[in-house]
């Protein structure tokens, strides 16, 4: 007997009178220390399908039909109180963002308290305070934090994302489940802190002898954590299967094309952009950032957010500008557009320094900027005709040539004309960066600052702007400053990288040459925590030793 | 308390006294533009230019104006405001007589706002969009909307007429008036005597001024906590907290509530400004006999030191109860207060 079977479950959602339906005959298995992989893109159910089983649906939510079997016994049929005391004592969560699972303003321990001691009183157990502690103690060893009284004792504000994320595995720990179910774990972190928690994970399935459904949409993350695989999309299976037929043979378009959107790291795949020979376009010399807090009482507090950074961008060039969170990538994008000042060193473009030029910051025509979340760079209130309107006051264009620019900017990025009219709500998430692409490309700007602009779409979606940007750069003669996090994707898409590790450019080189023969720690480890989808990929990465690692990235268990 | 806490009210207090500085000069000037001479308001009409030009020495009306301000200021830093035009007594003396009455409304009024504003916000976000939550928000609106002199007319006439042996007017009753305590409160002046009798007939006239005046605050504390509960039920911590079978009550009135009382706690520093100018109107309306009254009262006769003593005396007030405030929230909140100054 399988340990949890949904059988044919078919649900829907209804907010003001209309009704979505949002799983339509789900079917999964998971045995008794099995691990199985849920995975598909935005919207496809998976986080669903979990709120059904441990039964966290909203309110509007509905089960059609279908059954959920839990050793057996039919979910559905129980009463709330029975659920209520399978969820966090036989089945628990780790959730997906380690930066909002906590409120701000109780301290780690009593969230864990607060856990515990309903989770006893549901299941009938006593306990007392002291025996609590300690069993939070305990478990919060198990997930590798060394101090479990300080981290007791923190706000969450207190603690790094990767502590935080381990107290979330530990708050599912607890009670010692049958079944773990991890909604994306560590998607929310650095690729160097998600290699961890992955592995963390692992550790304890294994130890504890955990079945473990895996959501995600990260196939890396399925190679390296799940047995067996079921594919979702809008709200179907469309194919299930062990791993290894799912990634060698997989039998639909879908899988296939979910696959293929992944861009490899190492292997055949692995496309070498040109390297361009022109002569330098952009060029930082020795530029340092340092910002500095205020203090009355006590000495005032210094960052330096980019030491002594030195690089140049050829004309026709994709630069990649890589590193973790806070390794101060955007601030030098934000340099070299002037929106901000370089506390010292140069930044020329075309030999002009930056400071000659009007108003001490790039001409419009010069460079544009392409943000990260096109759901927030959009105004929601303004159609797509409004939004591209700015720039094109500003581009010295008659006004009635608008509305043709306009057409011809949509079509440069691939949407139709009539989505003039659209507002960002009526788009997909990549309609809307095409159109936050289109409208950066309104002043006819011969640099493009793209920053992480695809890092919060879909992979298949990601493919295809990609593709959008390699196309416009050949178009229209474009030299892009790429900034991300993603290796596997930069690999790809630049002609040239550079790797920087808290604010210090640590090394620089054609991709090929970067990740054939790494020359600094940091790289090697970047490198290595990619969760990568063959086993060919996974030996081809650099090896890096614990101390190298110890001494260059941040440690989650501290 | 950590020094990132003790620099982020340092900053408070410099500012507040900052406004404060702002506030004596403007009050300042304005009490010299208005037409009419001190002098003149102090000894009437029939007075001869001689005793005139005497008082205006005395009063040091002569001096040019910078010099007078930095005197009233030094004046008033030491709470010596000079002598009432009216009725020739130290100003700063008058008011500390009637202070406490007005600090006893003000503070009661608070409380119920709070006692009120708070639980009921929580119940309209917890039963949002239903008859109940529909209801409240009209009678919030109606709170929010309405002079609270209105409020304190219907509610001395609603007593006179259904609870006829309720006090509607003054603090206390004729036959208490011979007491008198160390705070010049007098709930708490009846307690520390002993005199329960005292508490109570205090607590029964101030009921209807303190209910009256706080009906704006109820509404709109209201409604900023049941903003407030129903943005934080949306975040993940919430979630995280019911996946694991923690009961809803505990996650709304243990974890929702404290989250989001910061909202309402920074609105009550800011009500405090509209409580004192309100408390003016009210004071008379129930003949309480407090400082808001005197200061209406001073305003009517052109009793400029009284006025430039109520204003500054009141900006205080508020200056105060916002510094208050900014503690409190810093001990709700860690993030404030260990938050690096950036």
């Amino acid at each position: 007997m399988d340990l949890l079977e949904i059988r044919n479950l078919d649900l829907s959602f209804t907010s003001y009178k209309q009704t979505a339906h949002v799983l339509k005959d789900v079917s999964l298995k998971i045995a008794e220390g099995q691990r199985v992989a849920l995975i598909g893109e935005t919207g496809s159910g998976k986080s669903v399908t979990s709120k059904a089983v441990l039964n966290t649906l909203p309110g509007n939510a509905s089960v059609d039909a279908g059954q959920i079997l839990w050793r057996g016994e039919n979910l559905l049929d129980k009463t709330e109180g029975q659920r209520e005391a399978l969820k966090g004592i036989e089945m628990s969560v780790v959730m997906q963002d380690p930066l909002s699972s906590f409120n701000p303003v109780f301290t780690i321990g009593r969230h864990l308290e607060d856990v515990l001691y309903w989770a006893d009183r549901r299941s009938g157990r006593k306990s007392t305070s002291k025996d609590r502690r300690e069993r939070i103690a305990q478990t919060l060893l198990k997930v590798q934090l060394a101090d479990p009284e300080r981290v007791m004792r923190a706000y969450p504000s207190q603690l790094s994302g990767g502590m935080r994320q381990r107290v979330l595995i530990a708050l599912a720990l607890m009670n010692k489940p049958a079944l773990l179910i991890a909604d994306e774990p560590g998607t929310a972190l650095d690729v160097t802190t998600q290699d961890e928690i992955l592995r963390l994970i692992n550790e304890l399935v294994a130890e504890e002898g955990l079945s473990l459904l895996m959501i995600t949409h990260n196939l890396g993350v399925v190679r390296m954590t799940a047995d067996y695989v079921y594919v979702m999309r809008k709200g179907e299976i469309v194919e299930h299967g062990p791993l290894n037929q799912i990634f060698d043979n997989p039998q639909t378009d879908y899988a296939r094309e979910l696959i293929g959107a992944i861009p490899p790291l190492y292997g055949e795949g692995v496309k070498d952009q040109p390297a361009s020979s022109e002569p330098p376009m952009l060029q930082l010399e020795n530029v340092t950032k340092t910002f500095t807090a205020k203090h009355i009482l006590r000495p005032d507090h210094v960052t330096r957010a980019v030491q002594d950074v030195s690089l140049d961008i050829r004309k026709g060039e994709i630069f990649g500008l890589a590193g973790e969170s806070g390794s101060g990538k955007t601030t030098v994008a934000r340099m070299l557009m002037g929106i901000m000042q370089a506390s010292s060193g140069r930044i020329t473009i075309d030999g002009v320094p930056l400071e000659a030029m009007q108003g001490g910051r790039v001409d419009r025509a010069l460079a544009q900027i392409v943000y990260q979340n096109p759901g927030t760079s959009l105004n929601p209130k303004r159609t797509v005709a409004q939004t591209l309107s700015v720039p094109l006051n500003f581009s010295g264009l008659e006004k009635r040539a608008h509305s043709h620019r306009m057409e011809e900017l949509l079509e440069l990025v691939g949407l139709p004309r009539h989505y003039q009219a659209r507002y960002p709500h009526e788009l997909s998430g990549g309609q809307k960066q095409r159109v936050a692409i289109a409208r950066a490309l309104a002043a006819n700007p011969r640099l493009l600052v793209l920053d992480e602009p695809t890092s919060a779409l879909d992979v298949s979606v990601q493919k295809r702007v990609i593709k959008l940007l390699e196309d416009l750069r050949g178009e229209l003669g474009l030299t892009y400053l790429f900034i991300s996090h993603d290796l596997s994707l930069m690999r790809n898409f630049c002609s040239r990288i550079a790797i920087m590790l808290r604010g210090e450019l640590v090394e620089q080189g054609t991709p090929r040459e970067v990740f054939a023969d790494p020359q600094h720690p940091y790289t090697r480890a970047l490198i290595a925590a990619i969760p990568v989808i063959t086993d060919a990929e996974e030996a081809a990465k650099p090896l890096v030793t614990p101390e190298e690692k110890q001494r260059f990235l941040v440690s989650s268990a501290a | 308390m950590t020094s990132g806490f003790a620099e982020f009210l340092l900053r408070r207090i410099v500012g507040f006294a900052g406004v404060l500085l702002v506030l004596a000069l403007m009050i300042f000037i304005l009490a010299r533009v208005v037409p009419g001479d001190p002098a003149r308001i102090a000894l009437g009409p029939t007075a001869s230019a001689e005793q005139l030009a005497e008082l205006r020495e005395e009063m040091g009306l002569d001096d040019p104006l910078p010099l007078q301000f930095v005197n009233f200021l030094g004046g008033a830093i030491r709470g010596d405001f000079g002598n009432s035009l009216i009725s020739g007594r130290p100003v700063a003396e008058e008011i500390a007589g009637l202070l406490p009455a007005t600090l006893e409304l003000v503070l009661a009024t608070l409380i119920i706002m709070l006692a009120l504003g708070l639980p009921l916000g929580i119940l309209a976000a917890r039963y949002r969009n239903s008859w109940f939550d529909a209801v409240l928000r009209i009678v919030s609106l109606a709170g929010v909307t309405m002079p609270s002199f209105l409020f304190a007319i219907l509610l001395q006439l609603g007593a006179a007429y259904y609870l006829t042996d309720w006090p509607i007017l003054g603090r206390m009753s004729r036959e208490f008036s011979d007491f008198s305590g160390a705070t010049g409160l007098l709930i708490i002046d009846g307690l520390l005597a002993g005199r329960l009798d005292i508490t109570l007939d205090a607590l029964r006239h101030l009921a209807f001024p303190a209910l009256a005046l706080s009906m704006s605050g109820i509404g709109q504390i209201m409604r900023i906590t049941r903003s407030a509960m129903i943005e934080h039920q949306r975040r993940d911590h919430v979630q995280t907290l019911r996946s694991f079978g923690v009961p809803g009550r505990i996650v709304t009135f243990r974890y929702l509530l404290k989250l989001s009382a910061i909202a309402p706690l920074t609105i009550m520093g800011l009500e405090f400004a509209s409580l004192i100018g309100n408390a003016f109107v009210v004071e008379m309306v129930f003949s309480w006999g407090g400082f808001a009254s005197a200061g209406l009262e001073a305003v009517m006769q052109k009793d400029l030191n009284a006025v430039m003593a109520v204003v500054l005396v009141s900006g205080c007030f508020f200056v105060v109860a916002n510094l208050l405030i900014d503690i409190l929230i810093g001990l709700i909140d860690p993030r404030l207060r260990m938050k690096e100054a950036r």
